[in-house]
């Protein structure tokens, strides 16, 4: 007897984004996929594909952590130190582990580039977030006379947005001090 | 004598083509994402020899890292080495060297396969922190050979992170895309140097 569902697609989903991210779209198999989550290769494949499960996955990623993350970020008011703050909290996150792997959207990066035109947009979506947030704390951070350029804003924020995915190969090689440390040196390129 | 020659002569050659075929493998589908099975259809050589001559999967892999050393990264870094031309446009040669028209494939091996296993793979880990330390190691001397002595360090260490960012941009970005970014990131890094190309 083939097994049916038996949890709602929200229990299914949650589940599924852990794999995906320690996993990636490709490094999973349908097979594989079919008996980690109990549910036949059959349902999987007709009721719902890899594709739809991934993207909801990439939903449930912006949902679940970057935008609460990203909108306690805006909300700050100290400026650069704010940021540190931030890059200090993601670093604690990915050397402690906490999540099964790095970033699952610098993952998707790197693992699906512009194969799917979706994922692209969700990403995209993301990044543009993620600037805009940004340079948000960077007009605080110039109104508090942290740096002087205010038409460079812009370029910092480019700058800022390259961080996560330097860090997410970084931490692989360095020590907790030594990412902070890259991280104060970075903030101080912004004058 | 001469026999056992040529038979060594044809296995190297072979064993790189067998290797060649597996980075464009492993890059394309990740370690994870391709069995023994496609490996063995890809490179047209039975399971039992790639064994023989690799050990197991992950020898393959670690094979196929040293080949792109050697074969793709080398002239890359070598551009920080040699270039003649003034240090902004050493740093746009280098960092675009890795785009789509590089070969085998746009961004770098090192960074593909270690995004995937650095995590769970020491030897993985290893071989990816020598690859950085060596060509962060390569822009401090391009740096100090530009007469930047002071904090040539620490600049070096943020041009390292420049480029394990850009690694992943190139995968996404249009070439001007990409280039802008590049240089945006070296104006902000140098940016006394950048003032002082402008005039």
């Amino acid at each position: 007897m083939p097994k049916v569902l038996n949890s709602s697609y929200d229990e299914l989903i949650e589940k599924v984004q852990e794999i995906f991210w320690l996993k990636g779209f490709k490094g999973i198999s349908i097979k594989e996929l079919s008996s980690e989550l109990d549910i036949s290769q059959n349902v999987l494949y007709n009721k719902y594909s890899k594709e739809m499960l991934f993207l909801d996955s990439l939903n449930y990623y912006t949902n679940n952590y970057s935008d609460p993350f990203l909108k306690q970020l805006r909300e700050t008011t100290e400026g650069l130190n704010s940021l540190k703050e931030f890059f200090y909290t993601l670093i604690d996150a990915l050397i402690n582990k906490t999540f099964p792997r790095s970033c699952l959207m610098v993952n998707t990066v790197v693992e699906l580039r512009n194969e799917n035109t979706d994922v692209v947009l969700k990403y995209d979506d993301y990044l543009t977030t993620l600037k805009d947030s940004y340079i948000v704390v960077l007009e605080k951070a110039y109104k508090l006379g942290q740096f002087k350029n205010k038409t460079k804003i812009n370029e910092y924020a480019d700058f800022l947005l390259g961080i996560i995915f330097s860090v997410s190969i970084l931490y692989k090689i360095y020590t907790k001090e030594e990412l902070r440390n890259y991280i104060e040196e970075q903030l101080t390129f912004i004058q | 004598m001469f026999r056992n020659f040529t038979l060594m002569r044809y296995k190297e050659y072979n064993r790189d083509a067998v290797l060649e075929k597996a980075i464009r493998l492993f890059w394309q589908k990740g370690f994870n994402g391709c069995s023994i099975n496609e490996i063995v259809k890809a490179t047209g050589v039975n399971r039992f020899s790639l064994y023989h001559e690799f050990g197991n999967k992950e020898g393959i892999l670690y094979a196929s890292l040293e080949l792109y050393r050697e074969r793709y990264s080398k002239n890359k870094l070598d551009i920080l080495k040699t270039s003649d031309g003034g240090l902004h446009e050493t740093f746009i040669q280098f960092y675009t060297a890795f785009l789509e028209n590089s070969h085998p494939m746009a961004g770098c091996y090192f960074i593909h396969v270690g995004t995937e296993l650095a995590d769970v793979d020491e030897q993985i880990r290893k071989s990816l922190s020598n690859y950085l330390n060596e060509i962060q190691l390569q822009i401090q001397d391009l740096l100090i050979r530009n007469n930047i002595d002071e904090k040539s360090k620490i600049y070096a260490k943020h041009f390292l992170g420049l480029f394990c960012t850009v690694m992943s941009f190139c995968l996404i970005h249009s070439p001007t895309e990409y280039r802008e970014y590049v240089a945006n990131g070296i104006n902000i890094i140098l940016p006394s140097y950048a003032e002082s190309i402008k005039q």
